[in-house]
């Protein structure tokens, strides 16, 4: 490695590093909620000076979390992790593995006289003796024998030597995740009316249309309300089609989502299309009445067959006189159109006359024939939120990763312990001492068990 | 109801016990510090009853859900979570200092809940948004957190507390050996700050799981989102400085109360910030 390298290596595998760049990363984000971003910048930008405004636009500051410097920041952190992960793991991976043969033995001395046992047996008998025991407790013994002790290691919770390997990577596997999101995933909006169907949603980056490899339909819209008038539920019922054929049909609520094919389908907004469907009442006289459903463009005859009936409009609140539908009658001797109100009474009541001053409004122009709008009932459109985003199980699984990482890290601690056992004379001594990475009272309560285990399988403590 | 006003007796029980807390430090005798305890307990106890009821007179009302859906029941769930904390550390550490500087914040929350006018105490139903599991999980879990983070808080105070009083009295004096040792703080502030981290971490996943099945995009940078991400980045940084840098003492205590302020900032300063969590403002 060339001494350039190892400046590199050594600048990127320092945790000062790490903690500097969590901090500037707090920083920058903090910037972002003081400083409008995106949509709201437009109204913010009104009150600065337009030297001002290109700085900020430059130092893209108006979109600081999707900016080049943003992503510069957490791509320096990524590198940072992996090579300080590189740098330190051949040393956890030693530990994880364990001692392979046990040496120094300063563990064992100048021990306080509740962690000595001396025993009856003899020596070689109470070695196996505390052998047995341990290895019915750990899971890992080491033994090493001298002419003068016997020296056994037991460990267990290596593992929590790997832990913080795990809430690492997890962190790597997030951000990789966010970044496939970002680059193959898509926010898009689309608005199908009621009964109809399309395949082609407006992407929320740059405004384009995209074309889906299917048809989404939208069988029915409904809205429900509360007393107060404000909207309680919306609930657009849709079929997913593809290749002509109906795969599956959900019903989107807010909240409740569907999905096809990755793809999920967010109820975000509705509104009206102008044309619906309405229920006329046509009569002839007063004998001859029937109601006909129509739609915009519908023809119908008139009743008696002297001529025909053409809706031209309909319009969910016309004029602000609420629903009206405008009719085009063509006969041999006239050609008329006028509007139909459904709320007529009342509109009269409100402007007198109306309807002799403005013949387009009055229905009673072609005598005999009468017309009034019964019912009607405006075709929505629902408009859909649609996201894909390929990056969400990988971000699902770092987050999964990351819990099973802070587990290991937190509730696991590496725990080593040792018993010697010498000979005295005429009696066997067992000394047990231990080690840990870092829960030493979980260290005492576990050497004290041990002692008790090991006098209750036969020897005496003094 | 009856659940608002157990809940603000709680409030009297808990300074009750702030101020036994406090005799045994400045008497130093151990009976205060048992009667403060037991104060402690009851006040927790009540203040269970309290939100369970909360919760059973919800169902009651036909819109039944956790009680932790407004700015008035956070605060309750926030201080319960603290005094929880605070007791099971005392009875974990056998040692009853932490009481004086942690139940101040149980009982200013409890009194903010109780005592502001601005705040809304009754039991509302759900707008649809709002109508989900992960919701539950999510304000649990960041409360725990919260929580821990206040200990730590609490935690860093006595650590000032201890240093101030040393410099201006003499080192035996009583205040100073009803204290754990500045080597048993600062081990304290790090296992509380290591526990706030896990939940706060599990507070931002189970937000995020909501936010894509309730918005369609599970990290969308709305300011309360972002807070809770420098939060976290303080703390990480915190972590790593101890772990790796070998930081402790007073340097920890700072960053425990910059990251407590972070807390804060994101639990209560963002809701005057636009954003899709404005609904805390009650
Ligand atoms: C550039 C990024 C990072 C680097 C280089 C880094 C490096 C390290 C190192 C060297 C350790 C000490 C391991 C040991 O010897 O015990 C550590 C511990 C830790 N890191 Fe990071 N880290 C980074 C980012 C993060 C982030 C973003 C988190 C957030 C979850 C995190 C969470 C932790 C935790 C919880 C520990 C403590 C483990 C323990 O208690 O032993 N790290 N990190």
């Amino acid at each position: 490695m060339s001494d350039k390298r190892n400046t590199v290596w050594s600048f990127f595998s320092s945790v000062k590093l790490t903690v500097s760049l969590l901090i500037v990363i707090a920083f920058t984000s903090i910037l972002g909620t003081v400083i409008p971003q995106q949509e709201a910048v437009d109204t913010f930008v009104d009150r600065l000076s337009p030297g001002m405004v290109s700085v900020l636009r430059k130092l893209q500051l108006f979109d600081i979390y999707h900016s080049a410097w943003f992503m510069m920041l957490l791509f320096l952190l990524a590198i940072n992790l992996i090579v300080c992960s590189a740098d330190r793991w051949p040393v956890s991976w030693k530990r994880f593995r364990g001692i392979s043969a046990p040496d120094k033995e300063e563990v064992l001395e100048d021990l306080p006289p509740g962690q000595l046992i001396h025993s009856e047996g003899a020596f070689h008998e109470e070695a196996s003796r505390v052998e047995g025991v341990l290895k019915k407790l750990y899971g890992r013994v080491r033994r090493k024998d001298t002419e003068s002790e016997i020296l056994f290691i037991g460990e267990k919770g290596n593992a929590s030597y790997l832990g913080v390997y795990l809430i690492h990577l997890s962190i790597l596997v997030i951000l990789a995740g966010m970044i496939i999101g970002f680059l193959f995933g898509y926010d898009a909006h689309m608005e199908i009316p009621e009964g109809e169907s399309t395949d082609t949603v407006m992407l929320k980056r740059g405004g384009e249309f995209k074309k889906l490899n299917f048809t989404i339909q939208c069988d029915r819209f409904s809205v429900e309300y509360y007393e107060d008038g404000t909207p309680k539920m919306y609930r657009s019922e849709l079929s997913f089609i593809k290749n002509g054929s109906n795969l599956q049909e959900s019903a989107v609520l807010v909240n409740h989502p569907a999905t096809f094919e990755g793809i999920r389908f967010y109820q975000a907004s509705y509104g009206t299309v102008s044309s619906g469907a309405a229920l006329i009442l046509v009569g002839k006289g007063h004998n001859q009445k029937r109601i006909i459903k129509v739609a915009e463009g519908t023809e119908f005859d008139l009743p008696g067959k002297d001529g025909k009936a053409k809706i031209l409009r309909m319009e969910e609140n016309f004029m602000r006189m609420g629903p009206a539908v405008k009719i085009q009658i063509t006969s041999s001797t006239q050609n008329v159109q006028f509007w139909v109100f459904q709320n007529i009474e009342e509109i009269e009541e409100a402007n007198p006359g109306l309807r002799k001053h403005i013949p387009i409004f009055n229905p009673g122009l072609i005598a005999p024939y009468v017309f009034s709008l019964v019912a009607f009932q405006p075709k929505h459109y629902t408009g859909l939120q649609v996201n894909y985003d390929p990056g969400v199980p990988i971000v699902i699984s770092g987050s999964c990763f990351l819990v099973a990482g802070f587990i290991v890290v937190f509730f696991y601690a590496h725990r080593q312990v040792w018993i010697g056992i010498t000979s005295e004379v005429g009696k066997t001594r067992i000394s047990v001492s231990g080690k840990t990475n870092k829960d030493s009272a979980g260290l005492t309560r576990e050497i004290s068990r041990l002692i008790k285990e090991i006098e209750k399988t036969g020897a005496r403590s003094e | 109801m009856i659940n608002t006003t157990i809940l603000s007796w709680v409030t009297y029980v808990y300074f009750t016990a702030f101020v036994l807390y406090f005799m045994r430090m400045v008497r130093g005798t151990d009976i205060w510090g048992r009667m403060a305890s037991i104060t402690a307990v009851v006040g927790l106890i009540a203040h269970s009853a309290g939100l369970i009821m909360r919760w059973s007179e919800s169902y009651t009302m036909g819109i039944g859900h956790a009680p932790l859906t407004n700015f008035y029941e956070s605060l309750i769930f926030f201080a319960w979570t603290i005094v929880l904390l605070s007791l099971i550390f005392e009875w974990r550490i056998k040692h009853k200092g932490l009481g004086v500087f942690v139940l101040p914040l149980a009982f200013l929350a409890m009194a903010f809940a109780s005592l502001s006018p601005n705040i809304n105490s009754r039991i509302q139903p759900l707008i649809p948004a709002l109508q989900s599991n992960w919701l539950t999980s999510h304000v649990m879990t960041c409360f725990m957190g919260y929580a821990a983070f206040a200990i730590a808080f609490g935690l860093a105070c006595m650590h000032f507390a201890k240093n101030f009083t040393r410099s201006v009295t003499d080192s035996q004096s009583t205040f100073l050996r009803f204290l754990p040792s500045h080597e048993g703080i600062d081990e304290l502030i790090y296992h509380s700050v290591a526990l706030g981290f896990v939940f706060l971490s599990l507070g931002i996943i189970t937000g995020s799981v909501w936010a894509h099945y309730a918005w369609g995009s599970y990290w969308s940078w709305d300011p309360k989102e972002t807070w809770s991400l420098i939060t976290w980045l303080i703390y990480a940084a915190m972590l790593h400085s101890r772990l790796v840098r070998g930081w402790r003492g007073t340097r920890m205590a700072f960053m425990a109360i910059i990251g407590f302020a972070a807390v804060l900032f994101t639990y209560l300063g963002v809701n005057y910030l636009p954003g899709l969590h404005s609904y805390l403002q009650s």
